[in-house]
């Protein structure tokens, strides 16, 4: 207990060369709980704009197959008991809404012009397109398809309505009120076609010159199935949408949203790969401050070493002292770090944020102060400081206790 | 039969690749209970020979046998345990634990020896009362004199109730007065204590409170005498 205690007296013996020693540390994991909070907060809104673009926090599919072909082509998989499935899902107080969706692949025609558009079909209560001139927050029971520039969604008692993409309208030359010849191959081989009429035209960097949307009762109706491919879940948050999952009947083939957002999931392995290495850095240059500043203080220390083992205190115990006070001072430092990161970053919460644009309109990202994030910086400050104080720690047992009280 | 027998003990260092011997077949039996003091200029091998009897150095060549026990096979472990339980050590420049205040530097050495906290309190206590400090206990050493430093140290020397304690030229940093109210501290002490007592000086009105006297010159015993 005593041998903590002096290497945590030790570590505030010289305060101001304590200070100077974890300025690097203290600075950089101050930047560090910054940037964090601001990839976090991306990375957050990130996700839950993917679950609501389309995905939903869970899918329930019959069989595996669905997720490598069956999203555009709903004819073998058929979801079984998928009303009580629904049901029991509704019931459960962690689900926000459960509802069906299917797609198909088609020919849009209009005059002498054609394009091949995927058509998702979602209960037209489900589907949510923003305005395209302000930023809203969409409803937690919908899916956000995109900013909607034209007309409108279709009403749930509308059938027959597309909302077309801004690209593929553009090629086809549609408006809304624009009737649009849909084409699509049946499972029996036989072509069917329909005309729609174009309620929206909506915007979607990437996605708008293929995708569009119609009501889940018209794309039933237009592909003759008789039962949903899937059944989409969006749960009350994303931690919730475990419990869901473990209480789902067996024999299902349900993905998370986590399985289906790959682009997220590769995005966001970019930036945690950009923080560990950013953290490294700022360990490496602290290990090395840190090194040289223990060795000092090991050599100047020597006479106490020398009279610490004349006591009979033994050699690991003397380690023990050195290598504590460098812990110590990466775990001073990183906390020293991180309250400056919080308060930096609650100033820049209270100013108003950073700007950042996305999809063409700006907005202000909060940054998240997670205290959760705090032992994923002190502890490895911690160990790379005990890792640091290790040789200065060995060069204080190496010499006999007689050389040490000889050392000025 | 002797505490301490130091048999044809050679000690070499070697400074810028040069070999420098610093004790040169020295032979000394010290019975318990004596008050040993080593007396000879600078460089003559006090320290180094105070160093081998209290195992904080070995010896190039020879025996030191402490107690019975011949230090030479210890590990450190064991020879740290062995100091901690059988020796005391007094410094010239008191060497006090700086971040440890004046009852945590006293009770040090009874910490390392596990002894239950009521106890270690109750002894440490004992001592600082008995060297004047009691009052003085929550200080830092740094805001002790030179005396009341060396008071301390005479303290924590003694507190785990070593058979042997050893100060190495314990009045060279302090002056005439000072030095000698240490040294009165410390033979009352160490009388009371029942320990055995090897002190170095170059100071011949500090040998004195020694009953033998051995003298050193280059690394040489050239007198043991009983003093007058």
């Amino acid at each position: 207990m005593k041998i903590v205690i002096m290497a945590w007296r030790n570590l505030l013996r010289q305060k101001r060369r304590t200070l100077i020693t974890l300025s690097a540390l203290i600075v950089g994991l101050c930047g560090v709980v910054v940037f964090q909070g601001y990839i976090t907060s991306l990375m957050r809104n990130f996700r839950d704009s993917t679950i609501r673009s389309g995905i939903g926090h869970l899918q329930i599919a019959q069989a595996p197959g669905y997720y490598q072909d069956g999203e555009f082509n709903p004819y073998a998989y058929a979801l079984a008991n998928a009303d009580s499935l629904q049901a029991g899902l509704k019931a459960m107080p962690e689900v926000h809404a459960v509802f069906p969706s299917t797609g198909f692949t088609s020919i849009a025609g209009e005059g002498d012009k054609s394009v091949t558009l995927l058509v998702k079909g979602y209960p037209a209560e489900r589907m949510y397109f923003s305005s395209s001139s302000r930023r809203e927050t969409p409803p937690a029971d919908r899916f956000e398809l995109g900013a909607l520039v034209e007309g409108s969604a279709p009403a749930p008692q509308e059938h027959d309505r597309l909302v077309l993409g801004e690209t593929a309208a553009r090629i086809l030359g549609a408006k809304p009120g624009s009737v649009v010849t849909l084409m699509a191959v049946l499972p029996n081989g036989g072509l069917n076609g329909r005309d729609f009429t174009v309620s929206g035209i909506y915007h979607s960097p990437g996605r708008d010159k293929i995708f569009a949307f119609t009501d889940y009762d018209t794309a039933v109706d237009f592909t003759g199935i008789t039962a949903p491919p899937v059944l989409h879940v969006l749960a009350r948050s994303v931690n919730a949408a475990g419990g869901v999952e473990s209480r789902l009947p067996r024999g299902l083939a349900v993905r998370t949203w986590h399985d289906l957002a790959t682009y997220y999931v590769q995005v966001n392995t970019m930036f945690s790969g950009f923080l560990s290495v950013i953290r490294a850095i700022i360990l490496l240059v602290t290990l090395f401050i840190m090194a040289n500043t223990m060795n000092r203080i090991v050599r100047e220390r020597m006479r106490e070493w020398g009279t610490l083992r004349a006591m009979g205190t033994k050699k690991g115990q003397i380690l023990l002292v050195v290598v504590l006070e460098g812990c110590f001072q990466g775990i001073v430092g990183a906390a020293i770090g991180i309250v400056i990161g919080f308060g930096v970053s609650a100033l820049i919460n209270a100013a108003g944020g950073v700007p950042f644009t996305a999809g063409g309109q700006r907005v202000a990202v909060r940054l998240i102060i997670d205290a959760g994030s705090v032992w994923w910086n002190v502890i490895p400050a911690a160990l790379f400081a005990a890792a640091a104080s290790f040789l200065p720690g060995l060069r204080a047992v190496r010499l006999s206790p007689s050389q040490c009280l000889r050392q000025l | 039969m002797s505490l301490i027998m130091v048999r044809n003990v050679h000690k070499h260092y070697t400074l810028d690749k040069a070999d420098a011997p610093a004790l040169i077949d020295v032979s000394l039996e010290v019975s318990p209970g004596e008050r040993v003091c080593l007396m000879g200029p600078s460089g003559s091998g006090k320290s180094t020979l105070l160093n081998l009897i209290g195992c904080i150095d070995s010896p190039t060549s020879g025996a030191v046998v402490i107690d019975g026990e011949d230090t030479k096979g210890m590990g450190d472990a064991r020879l740290s345990e062995f100091r901690n339980r059988r020796m005391g050590f007094i410094f010239q420049s008191f060497n006090l634990i700086p971040v440890l205040s004046v009852f945590e530097n006293v009770e040090y050495p009874l910490l390392l020896q596990k002894m239950p906290a009521q106890k270690r309190r109750a002894r440490v206590q004992e001592l600082l009362a008995r060297v004047g400090l009691s009052d003085m206990s929550r200080r830092s050493p740094e805001n002790l004199s030179g005396g009341q430093r060396q008071r301390v140290a005479i303290a924590r020397a003694l507190v785990g109730k070593p058979l042997l304690v050893i100060a190495d030229e314990p009045t060279a940093s302090l002056d005439h007065a000072t030095g000698s109210g240490v040294m009165e501290l410390m033979m009352e002490m160490n009388r009371s204590e029942g320990s055995t007592l090897v002190f170095s000086t170059h100071d011949a009105s500090v040998s004195r409170y020694a009953g033998r006297i051995v003298t050193m010159i280059d690394g040489r015993i050239t007198e043991d005498r009983r003093a007058a």
